[in-house]
């Protein structure tokens, strides 16, 4: 039975932790040691702290950026697996659309969320909308590629059986798509996020249904800077959690047959 | 009784390419026949226009009636790497959409044909070069195929696995009764299999010479050790040799 | 004789060396672009003013996308103009070693517009707008209070990206922006006068355009604050009463989205609405700052729930160490004959 001997749990987690608790030292050791005032660089602990005391108001402010993110996440898998299908049936419809889905996706997010603001007349829509439009590309992409993947003389075996277009998008095309579907979905996760946060930056307005974007301009106009670095601490935790829900993800799916999950 | 045949076919493929030019051949009902030859020879090419993959650009392709049951066995093992073994074996049943406990009694059956019952619910990856093969070639005759077309499937292995899978090969051959056409590029596994060996000569592709080889079957280890068997192989790679020179003859004229 | 000449050149020279080593380089970043609310500033830099009380100083512009504030606590500017006092006071709450030094603007020039023939016949009238653009930077500031105090609500409010178009397409909407600048733009694209509402006539009384400075540049070197002030308040003086023409090509210079006309209707707004030169301005010198004042400003921000009373040390906030001495006073009288 192969066995390459895949990564011991234990430095699966013993890793990334003990540098993270080094960088945190040494940030803290930076700020001590050079007296770096908490308006220009608070240190992790005060971070913390400020972070604890703030937990009440934060909360909300993270619980509305966390469902935008995931809101906008389920819009783009279903959009760019859709249409990843619809391209692998009709070539001359991929060749048509996709320069469309290219230019969504080097648009600068920054530029065109208060164009779509203006459009809907609803801040939390185009947050939604700007989320959506970063998320949709590497799904489109990635599972574009997943589905033309498949093995040639697996795709010969099946024409040999005499399987229709949907037997062989069913049993051939969609499995083996699945792995790169995973990969963009764990892309487009972080990415979710970062639309909506800078779509916030832009196109959202203060009171009213706010996410933690909002928090950190608030800080940052206030000069409460240990707030505004406890709400973007609060945004990265975010990023790193859902990668990791992604990455666990990907590993129930594909964990028994494919080769990434050793 | 012809069981499928190639008439004056010539492929061209769309670079431009020659690959195989006025190639006449013919298998019998229940023959065991090799295509030998050296690279870039069309073997491959021709046993494609026989399973019906691609279409000849000039000559005739004549199929068995009852084309629906032509297995096909590739260089690799080519399973779906995330169904399990009996699921891989299923695939040209629920293809069809037989009914489940046909598709079921269908599959035990094969697999026990190759000897890998128990290894039913494992994945691909769990297997051995060498069983993923028996499992590919279960899969091609699950549908209790005429005509099994293999394409050097076991080139990528080694030399013991290689000779048991060919006494394996043989004797699914007699218990079925199919008619094979195996490719190859080895002049011993032709001729330690086949009844007739096809000798092809390269650039462009054609039939160069046959040989038969009379020995009886069932053939085993024996076979492989007589002097007839020398004799055979010595006079099937003089043919194979006098194919390649004349090919680079006509290449340098 | 030629020795006694030697003498006297070596000591020009070594005068002239002096005075040249004595030149202070000071960087001044501004709060936007370069534009005519600023042309005190670059009146001193183009007349020689603040050459004239030893300074080198850089104008450094600000912008939409650009904020200086950082700057001034981190040491990488010597002086910041500041928009309004509620940065102040944000500071000392928040234990940022900065104090205002100077107020250039006795009125804020910020102010909401609306289109004529709205409805929008007074300041009360504009809480009723379905639609008002409001910048990022005031959403958390100025807007809490004309929540608090006069009625305006959050399902009003839309971003202000700094582009006239939104407003121009809604007749409806209401957007902030500058009383000398805005208008001047909008008569400009669309044809038409907008209404103009000055928070300053409805309670927001805070001083505007101040010069911030560190605590710490305050404490160890007074007398290069008190020559920046004092050069800052005559290029003032200079600006708005004498020959502006080389302040306003350093401005088109810094700026080349600035035109010549626009800075001439922006000088005549200022001096209409009394955004410089007015109040206490006339008695004590441009710059001029009350403490009662600051003291009062406080207290309406308290009410509108921005600060809670006592959390901010009013007297960390401003020093009048540099100001209220009457300069200027004296020149622009002699400009105005």
């Amino acid at each position: 039975m192969p066995d390459r001997g895949a990564t011991p749990r234990a430095l699966r987690f013993a890793a990334p932790t003990i540098a993270a608790a080094l960088a945190l030292l040494a940030w803290e050791g930076a700020v001590r040691l050079f007296d770096i005032p908490p308006y220009l660089l608070p240190g992790p602990w005060l971070v913390l702290r400020t972070l604890v005391e703030n937990f009440g108001s934060l909360l909300p402010s993270w619980w509305f950026t966390v469902k935008i993110t995931f809101a906008a996440l389920g819009l783009a898998v279903l959009g760019g697996a859709a249409l990843a299908l619809l391209f692998a049936l009709s070539r001359t419809l991929e060749l048509g659309l996709f320069p469309f889905a290219v230019v969504l996706q080097v648009t600068p997010v920054v530029a065109v969320a208060p164009l779509v603001l203006i459009l809907v007349d609803n801040a939390t829509a185009t947050v939604l909308i700007c989320a959506w439009i970063v998320a949709f590309f590497p799904i489109l992409s990635n599972t574009a590629i997943g589905l033309r993947s498949a093995d040639t003389n697996l795709r010969d075996l099946f024409r040999l059986y005499g399987a229709s277009r949907w037997q062989t998008l069913r049993h051939l095309l969609v499995p083996s798509a699945l792995p790169y579907f995973m990969a963009g979905l764990r892309v487009a996760g972080g990415l979710s996020l970062i639309g909506a946060v800078v779509a916030e930056f832009t196109a959202g307005a203060a009171g009213r249904e706010t996410g933690l974007a909002s928090r950190i301009l608030e800080a940052s106009f206030r000069t409460e800077i240990p707030k505004m670095f406890a709400a973007l601490v609060l945004v990265s935790l975010t990023g790193v959690a859902i990668y990791a829900l992604m990455n666990l993800l990907a590993h129930l799916v594909l964990r028994r047959w494919h080769e990434s999950q050793r | 009784m012809t069981a499928l045949a190639l008439e004056h076919v010539d492929k061209r493929f769309p670079t431009g390419t020659l690959a195989l030019q006025g190639v006449s051949l013919s298998v019998g009902s229940g023959e065991f026949v090799s295509l030998l030859g050296p690279s870039g020879c069309g073997k491959s090419t021709v046993l494609r226009l026989l399973a019906g993959l691609d279409q000849p650009s000039a000559g005739r392709v004549r199929h068995p009636e009852r084309a629906a049951e032509t297995g096909f066995v590739f260089q690799s093992p080519t399973l779906m790497p995330w169904a399990r073994v009996a699921d891989n074996v299923s695939l040209p049943l629920r293809l069809a959409k037989q009914p489940r406990a046909q598709i079921d009694a269908a599959v035990q059956s094969a697999l026990e044909r190759v000897g890998l019952a128990e290894f039913a619910q494992a994945f691909p990856r769990e297997l051995s070069g060498g069983m993923q093969m028996r499992v590919a070639i279960a899969r091609a005759l699950v549908t209790r195929a005429s005509l099994l077309l293999l394409d050097e499937p076991f080139a990528a292995l080694d030399e013991i696995g290689r000779m048991r899978l060919n006494v394996e090969l043989l004797r699914l051959w007699q218990q079925e009764r199919f008619t094979a056409v195996f490719v190859t590029h080895s002049v011993m596994e032709a001729v330690f299999l086949s009844q007739r060996v096809v000798v092809m000569a390269p650039r462009p592709g054609r039939v160069a010479q046959e040989i038969r080889i009379d020995a009886p079957y069932p053939r085993d280890e024996s076979w492989r050790a007589s002097a007839a068997f020398a004799a055979s192989c010595v006079q099937v790679s003089q043919a194979l040799q006098r194919a390649v020179e004349s090919a680079e003859e006509a290449a340098h004229a | 004789m030629a020795s006694r000449l030697l003498h006297a050149f070596a000591l020009a020279a070594l005068l002239g060396c002096a005075t040249a080593l004595a030149a202070d380089k000071v960087v001044f970043a501004t709060n936007w672009k370069a534009q005519a609310a600023h042309g005190g500033f670059y009146q001193a830099l183009a007349d020689g003013t603040y050459e004239r009380y030893g300074l080198t100083v850089e104008i450094r512009q600000g912008g939409p996308q650009v904020n200086n504030r950082p700057l001034l606590p981190a040491g990488k500017i010597d002086f910041l103009m500041t928009g309004n006092l509620l940065h102040s006071f944000d500071n000392v709450k928040n234990g940022v070693p900065v104090i205002v030094v100077a107020s250039m603007f006795q009125k804020d020039p910020q102010a909401l517009f609306a289109h004529p023939g709205q409805g929008y016949a007074s300041f009360e009238d504009l809480k009723k707008a379905p639609i008002v653009y409001v910048a990022k930077d005031a959403q958390f500031s100025w807007w809490a209070w004309l929540k608090a105090e006069h009625g305006f609500r959050d399902e009003q409010l839309r971003p202000y990206n700094y582009n006239l178009g939104p407003f121009l397409a809604n007749k409806a909407s209401v957007q902030q922006g500058y009383a000398v600048e805005e208008p001047i733009s909008i008569e400009r694209q669309a044809k038409f006068k907008p209404m103009t509402f000055l928070l300053a006539d409805h309670g927001y009384s805070t001083y505007s355009t101040t010069i911030e400075a560190r605590v710490d540049t305050v404490r160890g070197k007074p007398e290069l604050v008190r020559r920046f002030v004092e050069a800052s308040i005559l290029g003032w003086v200079n600006y708005l009463h004498g020959d502006r023409s080389k302040a306003d090509a350093l401005i088109r210079a810094a700026n080349p989205e600035m035109d010549q006309a626009t800075i001439d209707q922006s000088v005549a707004l200022m001096k209409e609405l009394g955004i410089v030169d007015s109040g206490d301005a006339r008695t004590l010198g441009i710059g001029a700052m009350k403490p009662e004042r600051i003291a009062d400003f406080y207290s309406k921000m308290v009410k509108a729930g921005l600060y809670k009373p006592g959390e901010v040390d009013l007297s960390k906030v401003a020093t009048t160490q540099f100001v209220n001495h009457g300069a200027g006073v004296a020149e622009r009288a002699k400009l105005k004959d």
